[in-house]
């Protein structure tokens, strides 16, 4: 066993030097035979086999996937994140009493909270947010995605944007990016409903162009049914909830043979 | 979870010795074995239930004597239990115990049935539960569950049922409920493996509760999921089924199930479950907050639950007022409230709803009103309180919480004048909505009527009766024609 772990600790430290050199192939490779090599050890999820050496095998562990999650986001790869997370989780929740807590534990929750946020998973985001114990909320990486969340939900679309500023961690600032294009196809949803007309300069602020060549692309590609007419932009409003003009017959008639069935049986 | 879901009716404690009602049990239980009749067997447990304040060591051990064989491994063991909690408080005990030579005269038989033996267990966990003796508790009732697992019984499922739920709650008391979760999870493969649906319900509940007691919403959500579920066999089992389905639907913002398996719960729970009910109140009072609906004033003022609802009460109010400052305040204030029934997250999301509230109310007062006021209205103290007024707004009229629109270049919201209601095929959708719950509840109401067997096969006889007699009516005028005839 010991070997085994000299091994892996061998390779791990080939993939820091890599990591800390940025070249994200090498990482990959090195990061592939490390997983690989993780499966032979018996004291990880799901068997936590108690021996001597269990204590050491899982911090190991527990470290390789916690850079493959940063390494992922590095990599711009949403779904090895995600991957590479859930397989971290159980290190967090299931090895409490085994091992001393990682300090990188509530960054990457906060990470992965975040990335809830931006592929608009909020059922998802609230479930992992009841896992947190109540202390959790006070840290900084957590408190704002939570606060994002809440910004987000009320509307407030400025205090998202200003959010970027402030990030805790270099990391989230991929994920910060990605939520600006979120944010700006929601502004763009309720700017339809709520204007009948915008100038186009004003549209270009609130959307967050600089150009109005940029104004243009967004509008052909995802909105082909606003219209640029001189200096203003024109939303074409659906109308809904007209008063009916006519009787809806035949689901009367349905609704009402319902009744006399019903009638019927208890009669 | 500080909340105590049993749902035991408690019925009015009869005069004669507790001994005499536990020996009456044991001939339901017998009758019904030989019957197949599960609910003497339902009605033998809450013989018990009545008297389970009354029980003393003593009764419990001179029970013990009369039902199980001498000598058999059930009883020494569970002896051994009575013995300990005997030892504990004996000197209170006045009556003597029986002694073993009377007892093992007085043994029932030789060869017990497993229904039996179950009874004396559950029989002594629950002594040992009101006694406060967890850890024992815990002993037994592991054992008690894995003598069960040496049957394949149907009448026993009753009883079975019934041992896993205090099994469960031993675990539960002293803080262990991650242990039995394997268990657990076996059991109830068992069950579904033996159709044993009373076992199913009970042990997806306890499953569920397992999780929710951890937060693992994510985890009992699926394991829901993925169960077959059968009609309900037990009120009791339904009521904490819809209890827990509502809870997880509400994390995953599914506002509008969660409401309905709320209050149905909360109107379904017997009225002795008074700790459920006002769970299932305060859990439904948050949704209903959620979903922007105000709950009424009735809600909190419930006999009986008026002061633990008070925190939640408060809340209404400030969201009722759409008053971000007084919602703060009152949040502050209950948070070791909020925190203790875990509903603080819940509390968080709220503040989206005042602030909608309160922008609701603007709209209807003002037809015309500027950002700028709308945002010193809602209290928005921010560098950029007018940016992000217009962007609530935007938010509120899309998501369709107000109906109105915005001037960005002259910065003010403007609302529409609301259409006739009466115009709009609203009401007729309501009413529909309306006589179509009343006809359900008649039909749920019908079906749950009991009839007892065989009783239609009486008709049944008095019809074949009546044809017989139609016969011979046949008969005997044809006879008379006959004779006409011959008459003739």
């Amino acid at each position: 066993m010991e070997a085994k772990l000299q091994d892996i600790n061998h390779i791990f430290q080939k993939f820091q030097v890599e990591y800390a050199r940025n070249s994200f192939d090498n990482c990959n490779n090195l990061l592939s035979q490390l997983k690989v090599k993780l499966t032979e050890l018996p004291g990880l999820p799901p068997l936590f086999k108690p021996s001597p050496t269990a204590a050491q095998e899982l911090v190991l562990a527990r470290d390789i996937l916690e850079h493959a999650v940063v390494l992922s986001v590095k990599m711009e790869d949403q779904d090895a994140f995600e991957r590479h997370f859930l397989q971290l989780k159980s290190y967090y929740t299931d090895t409490r009493g085994l091992v001393p807590p990682s300090e990188q534990e509530y960054p990457i929750l906060g990470l992965n909270l975040l990335r809830l946020l931006v592929q608009n998973r909020i059922a998802e985001f609230h479930t992992e947010l009841e896992l947190l114990p109540p202390e959790a909320h006070e840290n900084a990486c957590i408190k704002h995605a939570v606060e994002l969340e809440q910004s987000f939900m009320e509307g407030a679309y400025n205090r998202v944007l200003s959010a970027r500023q402030a990030v805790p961690h270099e990391t989230y600032v991929y994920f910060m990016d990605l939520l600006a294009k979120t944010v700006r196809d929601e502004i763009a949803g309720c700017s339809e409903k709520a204007y009948d007309s915008l100038s186009v300069t004003d549209a270009k602020k609130i959307l967050m162009f600089s150009s109005d060549w940029e104004l243009q692309e967004y509008v052909s590609e995802d909105h082909p049914s606003w219209e640029i007419r001189g200096s203003s932009v024109y939303f074409q409003k659906v109308k809904d909830l007209a008063p009916c003009k006519e009787i809806p017959s035949l689901q009367l008639i349905n609704q009402t043979l319902g009744y006399a069935r019903e009638l019927e049986r208890i009669v | 979870m500080g909340l105590d879901v049993e749902m035991k009716t408690a019925e009015p404690a009869a005069a004669p010795s507790p001994l005499i009602h536990l020996k009456a049990a044991i001939a339901l239980i017998e009758k019904g074995v030989a019957k197949k009749e599960m609910r003497l067997m339902a009605r033998a447990i809450r013989q018990m239930l009545a008297v389970r304040r009354r029980l003393k060591a003593s009764t419990v051990s001179s029970f013990l004597n009369y039902a199980l064989p001498s000598g058999s491994e059930a009883l020494s063991r569970l002896l051994g239990f009575v013995a300990k909690v005997e030892l504990g408080d004996a000197s209170m005990e006045v009556d003597t115990p029986p002694s073993m030579a009377q007892s093992s005269q007085l043994s029932y038989k030789q060869s017990v049935l497993p229904e039996l033996e179950s009874f004396s267990y559950l029989l002594v966990i629950i002594f040992l539960i009101d006694q406060k003796h967890l850890e024992d508790a815990k002993v037994c009732s592991s054992a008690a569950i894995k003598r069960l697992q040496q049957f394949n019984r149907r009448t026993l499922d009753v009883l079975a049922a019934r041992l896993y739920f205090y099994y469960s709650l031993s675990y539960e008391r002293t803080d262990s409920l991650a242990d039995i979760r394997g268990t657990l999870l076996a059991l109830h493969r068992t069950a579904t493996l033996r159709h044993d649906e009373l076992g199913q319900e009970t042990l997806l509940n306890l499953l569920l509760r397992n999780y929710l007691h951890y937060n693992l919403y994510d985890q009992a959500e699926k394991l829901r999921s993925k169960t077959l579920r059968s009609d309900s066999h037990s009120n009791q089992q339904l009521c904490r089924y819809l209890y827990y389905l509502g809870k997880i639907r509400t994390i995953q913002l599914e506002y509008t199930d969660a409401k309905e398996c709320l209050l149905q719960a909360a109107r379904k729970a017997p009225s002795s479950a008074r700790g459920f009910r006002i769970q299932c109140t305060k859990w439904a009072a948050i949704v209903r907050l959620l979903l922007g609906e105000i709950p009424e004033r009735t809600t909190f003022m419930q006999q009986g639950m008026r002061k633990a609802l008070l925190p939640y009460f408060e809340l209404t109010n400030a969201v009722r007022i759409g008053d971000l400052e007084l919602f703060r305040a009152v949040a502050d204030k209950n948070a070791s409230v909020f925190y203790a029934d875990k509903t603080h997250n819940l509390i968080v999301r709220l503040r989206h709803n005042v602030i909608r509230t309160g922008l609701r109310n603007i709209s209807i007062s003002y037809s015309r009103i500027s950002l700028r006021d709308v945002a010193s209205k809602l209290h928005l103290d921010s560098a950029t309180a007018v940016a992000d007024a217009e962007s609530i707004v935007t938010k509120a009229i899309r998501d369709g919480g107000i109906d109105a629109s915005v001037d960005h270049s002259k910065g003010w919201m403007q609302s529409k004048e609301t259409g006739d209601i009466y115009s709009t095929q609203e009401p007729q959708q309501a009413f529909h909505s309306r006589i179509a719950f009343c006809l359900n509840t008649h039909n749920e109401a019908v079906k749950a009527l009991r009839f007892p067997p065989d009783a239609h096969k009486k008709e049944l006889e008095s019809a074949e009766k009546r044809r017989e007699r139609q016969q011979q009516e046949l008969e005997l005028a044809k006879h008379i024609a006959e004779e006409d005839d011959d008459e003739f």
